[in-house]
């Protein structure tokens, strides 16, 4: 012990001043929101690695079972990126499925998908009215499978929890458990642990505390100035770099598409939502004014430093639920034309990224003019979704904090207004098919809520009805 | 943070599953996973809660009898992962020059005519299709409609004239139909 301490600090003095150095040259560079590149060149190098183990994985596990199976042989697939597979079942996105789906039921059952299009009503003829109804036995084989397949896989229940990757991450996030397959594996797999625990991590907690500082320090300084609008432009240059600080902090890599003819000035901007992490990265390309719930401690002291500078709409727990006072706060804020967009996630809770659900209507009842934008995460990386059952708020952050990088795309659509006609729910949903589709997300119309309540009632009630009118040959 | 790693699945276990079911190693695999996600208290068994929990099958109308078949050989109201296999085998496609033993067209009418027996005793009374109509169309076709349609349903299969399906009349009433198709899952890898 006695000789451990003159080590240490001579270690702490020699590493003192190139590391402060790191420091400064972080922050400069964001300041003057350039990077070196040197983040991009990491991740090209981790691809390449991932690349190379996801291999020997699938090599070392076809020698282990060396039986045949009955299936086609093993081939081992290219890993793409997230975008670019189109799956089956009818769904763009990149969920990895098992069977191909027959009937998929929903809440609303004109939206049923169905693989074969009515192939067996011809057999029973047209529809010869009520007093004809022709039931056979082999009526109930088609609900029957519909449940064996949803018991297989569903699009609901996965969704709410991580997404499984078809190759192996060095996190060993795949669902299926880390076993032992090769020595080496285990070698890169045990400093893939030491570097992002004992090098990156410490690294990332201490900008992350640094940038928290400098976002509370610039709102502080922001905040003091007389409204108007130099007020505002410093506000959205000092915004913008806070976040760019703090995004360095988990080693952030966004791609940003579109973003001159589409990026918000005003109005409402909605995207899909995965985890506060989206906050992070839309923040650090433009600037929003955020909307939520009133919290104490950490969070607190966020929002706090936030509104000094920028208007923004933070709610008392109380208010939440009264759904009036939320669409005239909205409407307030929009309708002054110098305030910043505001960012609404539609959906009210975290998904895993693979897809897009039920977009509420509150958002699209408020009139304006509609940013839709799309987020994806690539998955080989690090998992940007937050588990909010499994995994506190502190728990998260320092996972996202010891995972190699979050390197996400960020498409920006084009503005969308509701038609004179159109109903806030059709509306909804069309901004959510355009945002799905861009993102290469699976559409669904189940509703975000199903992370903690059960399927209602009315929609079992309804396919019973579309039930009848199969039977009736409607 | 949710230790499953108690419950992986050891090679024997694999190897028992496939001669049993046919499924290969990597569909066991699969399969293995998705149940251990519903299984959300990660105790290696799922209660009919469990089940019921996947939205697409808390909607459909048969859903109490499609989760009731999981059940049908367990003690404790529990399902582990070998009596889930066996019941989802049925539902394999049919390979031609192998051997089918859960899954052949026969096994496939077993199944289907469990779901209308409801008590279990080898033949389809009036009553019992009369149940499964109502849970497939709930209030949506009156009382006297469907008791004309389960009566005439009964008489158009009932050979020997004891007012009940047997499987044999069942069979034999489903003849004509693809049952192969109607009740096969194909996997996609």
């Amino acid at each position: 012990m006695a000789l451990l301490t003159p080590l240490v600090s001579v270690a702490i003095s020699i590493l003192y001043t190139p590391f402060l150095l790191l420091i400064l040259c972080i922050i400069f560079l964001a300041s003057i929101g350039k990077s070196l590149g040197v983040r991009r060149l990491y991740v090209n190098i981790l691809l390449k690695l991932f690349e190379y183990g996801r291999q020997h994985i699938e090599v070392a596990k076809k020698l282990q079972r060396s039986d045949s199976s009955d299936e086609e042989e093993l081939t081992v697939p290219d890993d793409k990126p997230p975008s670019a597979v189109v799956k089956e079942n009818g769904t763009n996105g990149t969920k990895m499925t098992v069977i191909e789906r027959q009937e998929i039921l929903g809440p609303s059952p004109e939206l049923n998908y169905r693989r074969v299009q009515n192939g067996h009503r011809a057999e029973e003829g047209t529809g010869q009215g009520e007093t004809n109804l022709e039931f056979h036995f082999y009526h109930c084989m088609d609900l029957i499978k519909a449940g064996m397949e949803s018991i297989i896989e569903d699009q609901v229940t996965s969704v709410f929890e991580a997404e499984e990757l078809r190759s192996w991450n060095l996190l060993t996030r795949t669902n299926r458990q880390y076993e032992f397959l090769t020595w080496r594996l285990t070698i890169i797999w045990m400093m893939g642990f030491v570097v992002r625990y004992f090098f990156l991590l410490p690294l990332r907690i201490l900008i992350f505390v640094i940038g928290v500082w400098w976002l509370i320090v610039s709102t502080a300084c922001v905040g003091s100035l007389p409204d108007g609008p130099l007020k505002q432009r410093l506000n959205h240059t000092a915004s913008i770099l806070s976040f760019n600080f703090l995004s360095r902090c988990i080693s952030m890599v966004i791609t940003y598409h579109d973003g001159e003819e589409n990026r918000p000035r005003s109005g409402i901007c909605v995207a899909n939502h995965t985890s506060p992490i989206d906050v992070l990265v839309l923040m650090c390309d433009n600037c929003y004014s955020l909307i939520g719930q009133r919290h104490d401690g950490f969070l607190g002291l966020l929002q706090r430093a936030l509104a000094r500078a920028s208007p923004h709409i933070w709610f008392e727990r109380s208010e939440v639920k009264d759904r009036h006072a939320v669409a005239n706060r909205l409407k307030e804020h929009i309708s002054v034309p110098d305030n910043p967009p505001i960012l609404i996630f539609p959906e009210g809770t975290c998904i895993n990224n693979t897809s897009v659900m039920q977009f509420k209507k509150g958002s699209f009842e408020v009139g304006g003019t509609i940013y839709p934008v799309a987020i994806k995460y690539d998955p080989r990386f690090g998992d940007a979704f937050w588990n909010s059952s499994r995994y506190g708020m502190l728990h998260y952050l320092l996972n996202m904090m010891s995972s190699w990088a979050i390197v996400c795309e960020v498409w920006y659509l084009p503005p969308m207004r509701r038609a004179p006609q159109e109903t806030a729910v059709h509306f909804a949903n069309r901004v959510k098919a355009a945002v799905a589709r861009r993102g290469g997300l699976v559409d669904l119309m189940w509703d975000g809520q199903l992370k903690r309540m059960k399927a209602k009632k009315e929609w079992r009630e309804l396919q019973q009805e579309e039930f009848s009118k199969r039977l009736k040959g409607e | 943070m949710g230790n499953k790693s108690s419950l992986l699945l050891r090679e024997e276990e694999i190897a028992q599953i496939q001669e049993e079911t046919g499924f290969t190693p990597n569909q066991i695999e699969r399969l293995y996973s998705r149940f251990t996600s519903l299984d959300k208290n990660d105790c290696g068994t799922l209660s009919r809660e469990d089940f019921l929990r996947i939205p697409e099958l808390a909607i459909n109308p048969l859903s109490e009898r499609i989760v009731h078949s999981f059940f049908a050989e367990s003690h404790d109201d529990r399902v582990n992962f070998l009596q889930f296999m066996r019941v989802l085998a049925h539902f394999r496609p049919i390979r031609k020059n192998r051997e089918n033993k859960l899954n052949s067209r026969e096994e496939k009418l077993r199944f289907a005519f469990s779901m209308y027996d409801l008590d279990n005793d080898g033949k389809i009374s009036r009553d019992e299709l009369l149940a499964i109509l109502h849970m497939m169309v709930g209030v949506n076709i009156s009382e006297e409609q469907l008791t004309s349609i389960a009566e005439r349903t009964i008489l158009e299969a009932d050979t020997n004239n004891d007012q009940m399906i047997s499987f044999e009349e069942f069979c034999r009433a489903l003849e004509r139909t693809d049952v192969e198709q109607k009740m096969s899952i194909r996997f996609l890898n």
